[in-house]
């Protein structure tokens, strides 16, 4: 229990101290040992860990194709791809010396390696991130939904930047957002008064004054800004967004501060299982 | 003064920090006094209420409905008779958010463990697996069920984040998980986890200190534990008074945070428009 | 009467459509206006401008320092980007010192220079610009650069002493350098470099990301500690139109356009089917 309990904390401690009252230190073995060496040690240990993480891997796969189990086809390519990746990596560079050395192999045109890179590794890669596009579509059209106030505040704010950040929102003018606003208080209007007459009368005059004034004044398409999607929308992402995103920054920071304070002092041990 | 041994202890640690500071404080960077001197008082606050807990003192905990819904999809799985899926980040050891989901994983793997549930839990890091294992190991020891733990259900993928995505993506559509629980530090992966999460029909509980993902997660998730939330979890689900005074701790933290933060503000006006008392922003600013 | 029931019954339906066929409609209309593009006007934003014009205003023949961190997954949307930059500098004949937080960075690095520096402005390697490759660490590589670049690369890309560099002449930590510009998709990326690099140093910097990762950075720029961002591929297509040298990212943004529309008619759809049963259910 010493060494998987009391050694453990005792090393988080330790090195959890030296690397956060590090910081106020001038002295360069300090700071050469916070700003390089622990960061490199962890790397350094990650890197040998892969190798645990590759056994696993494959003691997977294997086990997956030996006993048949559902999916065991993609195992076997599973497989197939690791050994070929160790072989472009470690035993088959595919040109001389001459064009490319070991180590620069992985990242020099005609090897092996850069074949694997750009025309296995990238467009499966892009697909993945790709998803994103359609996930991002049934995902907005399953959530935004007028449930109440704050919901209903969030779906025209996410509408105005979805529309408002893409060229598209830049050739709509003002006027006609202006038009809309006055048909959308015209439908909250009829809803109230029940009323067609009252409503056509509101929709009639809102139409009527937007054009007069618009007339007038001479908008052009971005004028008045107010009413121009991309100004709203950058007003969106520079200040109500901002708010919010500092508001849940510091409540972040706070919560790292106090969980790595609480492993410092040994409060909490359940990572290490306790 | 309920806590004597506290108080004497601070005043040993200012006093000697005092005799450092007047003795020319040797090798001390003093342009981030004011930091170091936060991180004091900070931690002070943080120690004072985890000792008022371990007296017994109580503090009250708002429920949060995704912590509730942990333990609901756990048992919903054991009727089901599927497997719990388990996303700890796809980060290493070295961030906090991964500690947080694998210190959350230990309680859910109690609760597996109990509720005799399967539980699979595919990692993106070598050292996550290690740690991840460890925690599900003494869970179910703790549990008196150490038969049931397997190793292999904490498995390695790839440290690759799309691969990762995709592999998660098969585990969920070949074995339909009956809960899905996302808790760590997570990229633009996170809506094709939980889209994919969603489209098998299982209740999502996500937890995440990863600003830009927390909205993926609201939309596509059941329950998410938005930030410090998250890092609270270990206090909820243990009901540790250490670790529930930790949270009271923390709660105090922002209340000073927020009171320096509306304090500044003012200073910073009356400075800017009247040109009255001191540059805070200046004072506050660390190099 | 039957036929408004008619009308709420399709509406209905359209609410409870099967995801896939979104997938569908959402693929067909990012692929037509990619083949037919319709050329929509592009107006440069307030953040991207300010790159443009923090970048245009460097003395001729500044030190610049590049930071590549992205991945071929986030290419369409960093790498417009990056491309813009590289032209921007060696128009301004600037020096390009480039580095990669991310191990793929460097294949992406690599690209854009062979692209740029060679293909377009036959810039000459070792004196106009320098590829110092990937390392690994995360912040402890920016932190490295800070404090002593030359202890963290002694060889660039290629395994060329950097000593033997002549533009590495005169460079030994961040402040030698005269703006940082990072094209980021993630950790580590723009963040780590305005808490560890630009904010400590005082040189200024600015960024390029991904449009998930504007939230996280747009407090940086608020603030002052960032000049600008290029938010996501609007911002690199709007780069393109302030260069006035347009590239796939302005090609990109038509669909782009498109698609946002087409989400937007769906969210609409949605809310009207949402509305009639909810009428129904209160009905009964």
């Amino acid at each position: 229990m010493f060494w998987k309990r009391q050694v453990p904390i005792f090393i988080v401690a330790l090195i959890g101290s030296i690397t956060l009252f590090g910081w106020f230190i001038d002295q360069p073995n300090v700071k050469e040992f916070i700003g390089d060496d622990a960061t490199q040690w962890f790397d350094v240990l990650a890197s040998f860990a892969i190798i645990l993480g590759a056994l696993n891997l494959i003691k997977m796969q294997i086990q997956k194709v030996l006993y048949q189990k559902p999916g065991w086809q993609y195992s076997v390519i599973a497989v197939l791809g690791f050994i070929f990746a160790i072989i472009a990596g470690f035993f088959i560079k595919g040109v001389d010396d001459s064009v490319a050395e070991w180590g620069a192999h992985v990242t020099s045109d005609g090897t092996l390696f850069k074949w694997m890179f750009d025309y296995v590794f990238s467009p499966m890669s892009a697909t993945m991130f790709s998803l994103l596009a359609f996930f991002v579509a049934s995902a907005s059209y399953r959530a935004f939904r007028i449930r109440n106030f704050e919901a209903t505040l969030l779906l025209v704010s996410g509408i105005i930047i979805m529309v408002g950040r893409v060229p598209i929102g830049g050739v709509i003018s003002s006027w006609f957002i202006m038009y809309l606003i006055v048909l959308f208080l015209g439908i909250y209007v009829n809803s109230i008064k029940k009323d067609k007459k009252v409503t056509f009368i509101f929709v009639a005059v809102g139409l009527s004054l937007v054009t007069i004034f618009g007339t007038i004044m001479g908008w052009p398409i971005d004028q008045p800004g107010i009413f121009y999607l991309p100004s709203i929308q950058e007003w969106i992402y520079y200040y109500p967004n901002v708010a919010g995103a500092r508001a849940i920054m510091i409540g972040i920071g706070l919560g790292i501060f106090a969980t790595s304070i609480r492993y410092i002092l040994g409060i909490e041990r359940s990572y290490i299982g306790e | 003064m309920k806590d004597k041994q506290f108080w004497v202890g601070s005043a040993i640690i200012a006093v000697l920090f005092l005799i450092y500071w007047v003795a020319g404080h040797p090798y001390f960077v003093t342009d981030r006094i004011v930091m170091f001197i936060s991180i004091i008082f900070l931690s002070a606050t943080l120690i004072f209420y985890t000792r008022a807990a371990e007296r017994g003192e109580e503090f009250f905990l708002r429920p949060i409905p995704a912590l509730k819904a942990v333990e609901e999809a756990v048992g919903r799985s054991t009727e089901m008779g599927r497997p719990i899926l388990y996303v700890p980040g796809i980060q290493d050891m070295d961030q906090v958010e991964t500690v947080a989901g694998v210190v959350v994983l230990g309680h859910v793997a109690k609760m597996t463990a109990r509720y005799e549930t399967s539980l699979n839990v595919p990692v993106s890091r070598s050292i996550v697996m290690k740690a991840a294992r460890e925690s599900c190991r003494d869970a179910y020891t703790v549990e008196g069920r150490p038969d049931m733990f397997n190793e292999d259900m904490v498995h390695y993928l790839t440290d690759d984040q799309f691969a990762y995505a995709a592999g998660v993506n098969g585990i969920m559509v070949r074995e339909k998980p009956a809960a899905c629980m996302y808790m760590g530090k997570f990229y633009a992966e996170s809506l094709i986890l939980a889209e994919t999460g969603n489209s098998i029909g299982a209740i999502q509980i996500a937890g995440t200190a990863s600003q830009a993902q927390i909205p993926f997660f609201v939309t596509a998730c059941d329950y998410t534990l938005i930030g410090e939330e998250f890092f609270a979890a270990s206090a909820y689900l243990s009901q540790k008074p250490e670790l529930i005074g930790g949270v009271k701790g923390q709660d105090m933290i922002k209340l000073f945070v927020t009171a320096a933060i509306v304090l500044s503000t003012i200073l910073m006006i009356l400075f800017e428009t009247a040109g009255v008392g001191i540059n805070i922003s200046d004072f506050l600013t660390i190099r | 009467m039957n036929n408004i029931k008619d009308i709420e019954n399709i509406f209905l339906k359209i609410g409870k459509i099967d995801r896939r066929w979104i997938f569908i409609i959402i693929a067909v209309v990012v692929i037509i206006p990619l083949l037919v593009p319709i050329g929509l006007p592009i107006r440069a934003t307030d953040t991207s401008k300010s790159v443009y014009d923090a970048l245009e205003n460097l003395p001729k023949g500044s030190n610049v320092l590049l930071s590549v961190e992205y991945s071929p997954s986030t290419k369409p949307e960093n790498h417009p980007m990056t491309i813009s930059v590289l032209r921007h500098l060696f128009r301004n004949d600037h020096k390009v010192y480039v580095t990669c937080l991310w191990p793929d960075g460097q294949f992406m690095a690599q690209d854009a220079l062979s692209q740029v520096a060679e293909g377009e402005f036959n810039k000459v390697y070792g004196q106009d610009y320098v590829l110092l490759g990937y390392r690994p660490g995360g912040e402890a590589v920016v932190k490295g650069i800070v404090s002593n670049i030359r202890k963290l690369f002694s060889v660039d890309a290629k395994q060329t002493k950097v000593d033997e560099i002549p533009m590495m002449d005169g460079i030994k930590n961040f402040k030698d350098f005269d703006f940082l510009f990072s094209a980021s998709a993630g950790y580590p990326g723009t963040i780590e470099w305005v808490q560890y690099a630009s904010d400590p140093t005082g040189i200024p910097m600015s960024s390029g990301v991904t449009s998930i990762q504007v939230n996280e950075v747009m407090p940086y720029v608020q603030s002052g500690q960032m000049v600008g961002v290029l938010a996501g591929m609007p911002g690199a297509a709007e780069y393109e139109s302030l260069i006035g040298q347009k590239g796939s990212a302005t090609s990109g943004m038509d669909a782009q356009s498109v698609a946002h529309l087409v989400i937007v008619l769906f969210i609409v759809l949605g809310n009207i089917s949402y509305f009639i049963d909810r009428k129904r259910s209160r009905k009964y």
